[in-house]
């Protein structure tokens, strides 16, 4: 077996004490730093779209995202200043007033393995932040709002609103949360919507491709 | 008949005369679960977990972990001495103005908050728990047994105190679209001392309750198998007609609301909550194992604690229709 195809299976199988060595011994072997992060990011879309369909659960897309960052820990010195392989930056936060971050953070990581920079708000968010943050971050290509309850739903809204209204451009929007559905999205103006976190990171990348 | 006889008709397996709703079948008591459990108006629990109040309820604080290994699990969790808790007190505090004419009415539900999952969550964070169960089993079942003993504990001393008909426990181990983890993992890890919870309450003659939010479906065999009666919360996102025709005799399906939909919406009218009400008569109702409850937010919170002037009359239209 190739050692690119090894850091793949170990990837998807979520065995994250292996990986960092199986990545050295890639490189050692010749293998491109970019050619191994492309690999894991091919892995955590394989992990993903088996989380969309059901077959594996939020446990094993969870060791996927830890084993590939323990890759991505040898590979950063070798590719610092390669910006060639990033999506962008992610801003990503629960909108005000809820206080849930199971979803929000399982999106996170799976838009981080997709090839994005994350920057986490955190949880009940004002509006004003995320502007701040989009200002504040180079290379902003996405903003990634989160909302459980339906109570909140108009706390997404208000942030689409007040992001589209900012004045700034370069990114597109997206939602996601148990009371969301693609027709609540377009009302309010979003570019995108998804249903979890593995559908999460292919609407991430789609939307700014 | 009354509330609390069609109830009985119900767990009995046979027709009752109406459906009845959790807000009037039930004397639901909270108190000593905020004590031992998860304080319902936020603050250190006895674990010395910090829980912050939320419109919806309390939750642990985010991002604020006891530990991030299973493995450490003893250096950092300690049981507290039911005797120093107050659980009598509080009891006798929430039952004071209920009187035997009100028992002989209604049923008495003791909630018990923050089950064996739930509880590793909230010492470790969601994530730590979940990449747990399947990293380190074992650390896992050690964990859950030594819980499981401290939550028989408690819940024997609530069945002391309250002589509670009902015993609702809370372990929330879905999303809305499925399972936080395989069947196959709660079944291996969790399973068996949840299994010792059920069965510690059963052998007290008490009825026992499983709320799980989400999409549970799987697993809802599990819960009648274990020796469940009610299925507390059950949400429209799991396939309820199966699974009242399936069980019918067996279990009660206490849920149906549609917290997602319009209903649950911030600004909702009256009329869109009757109609909710009227869908889950029809729909779910006409087995005869079906307890309508109405999870319904509002601008202040959880209308089942906050209150909320659409339920009297959503209730008055639900109980002109509810006859079986």
């Amino acid at each position: 077996m190739s050692k690119i195809l090894e850091v793949k299976e170990l990837v998807e199988a979520g065995k994250s004490k292996k990986v960092g060595a199986a990545v050295q011994e890639a490189l050692d072997a010749g293998s491109q730093p970019a050619e191994i992060l492309a690999a894991m990011v091919d892995s955590m879309s394989v992990v993903g779209d088996k989380f969309s369909a059901g077959e594996i659960f939020v446990p094993e897309m969870l060791i996927a995202a830890k084993a590939m960052s323990k890759g991505v820990d040898v590979l950063r010195p070798l590719m610092a200043g390669d910006n060639s392989a990033s999506l962008g930056t992610c801003i990503i936060g629960t909108v005000a007033g809820d206080l849930h971050d199971i979803g929000k953070n399982l999106v996170t990581m799976m838009i981080e393995s997709a090839g994005f920079t994350m920057v986490d708000l955190g949880v009940d968010v004002a509006d004003e932040k995320f502007v701040e943050a989009i200002k504040e971050n180079e290379n902003v290509t996405l903003v990634a709002l989160s909302g459980l309850l339906t109570t909140t739903m108009p706390s997404l809204k208000s942030a689409v609103e007040t992001i589209k209204s900012c004045g700034l451009s370069g990114f597109k929007v997206m939602v996601g949360g148990a009371p969301v559905t693609p027709e609540f999205a377009a009302e309010i103006g979003a570019d995108g919507y998804a249903a979890d976190a593995g559908s999460a990171a292919v609407k991430a990348k789609e939307l700014v491709k | 008949m009354n509330q609390r006889e069609n109830f009985f008709a119900m767990i009995e397996g046979k027709k009752p005369e109406f459906i009845p709703n959790s807000m009037e079948v039930y004397k639901s008591c909270i108190l000593g679960t905020s004590i031992t459990d998860s304080p319902l108006m936020g603050g250190v629990d006895s674990f010395g977990v910090n829980w912050v109040a939320t419109k919806e309820g309390a939750m642990p604080e985010p991002n604020k972990f006891m530990f991030e290994d299973i493995a450490d699990w003893k250096a950092h969790v300690h049981f507290a001495d039911l005797d120093s808790l107050g659980i009598e007190a509080a009891a006798a505090k929430e039952l004071e103005d209920f009187t035997q004419d009100n028992r002989n009415e209604q049923v008495v539900n003791v909630f018990s908050g923050c089950g064996l999952f739930e509880r590793m969550a909230a010492f470790m964070g969601f994530e730590n728990a979940l990449c747990s169960l399947v990293e380190d089993p074992d650390a896992c079942r050690e964990f859950f047994e030594a819980l499981a003993d401290f939550r028989i504990a408690c819940h024997n001393r609530f069945i002391d105190a309250y002589q509670p008909d009902v015993l609702t426990y809370f372990d929330d181990l879905a999303t809305a679209n499925g399972l936080f983890m395989s069947p196959k993992v709660y079944r291996e890890v969790i399973k068996p001392s949840h299994k010792r919870i059920v069965d510690a309450i059963t052998s007290r003659g008490v009825i026992f309750s499983q709320h799980t939010c989400g999409k549970c479906e799987e697993i809802v065999g599990d819960y009648v198998e274990m020796g469940a009666k009610i299925w507390h919360s059950a949400q429209s996102m799991n396939d309820l007609e199966g699974i009242l025709e399936k069980y019918q005799g067996q279990l009660i399906v206490e849920g149906g609301w549609d917290s997602s939909g319009a209903a649950s919406y911030i600004g909702a009218t009256v009329e869109e909550l009757i109609e909710e009400a009227k869908r889950c008569a029809k729909v779910y109702g006409q087995k005869g194992n079906f307890i309508l409850m109405p999870t319904l937010l509002n601008e202040n919170g959880n209308s089942l604690i906050v209150g909320d002037p659409r339920l009297e009359p959503m209730l008055k239209a639900f109980n002109e229709i509810n006859h079986i």
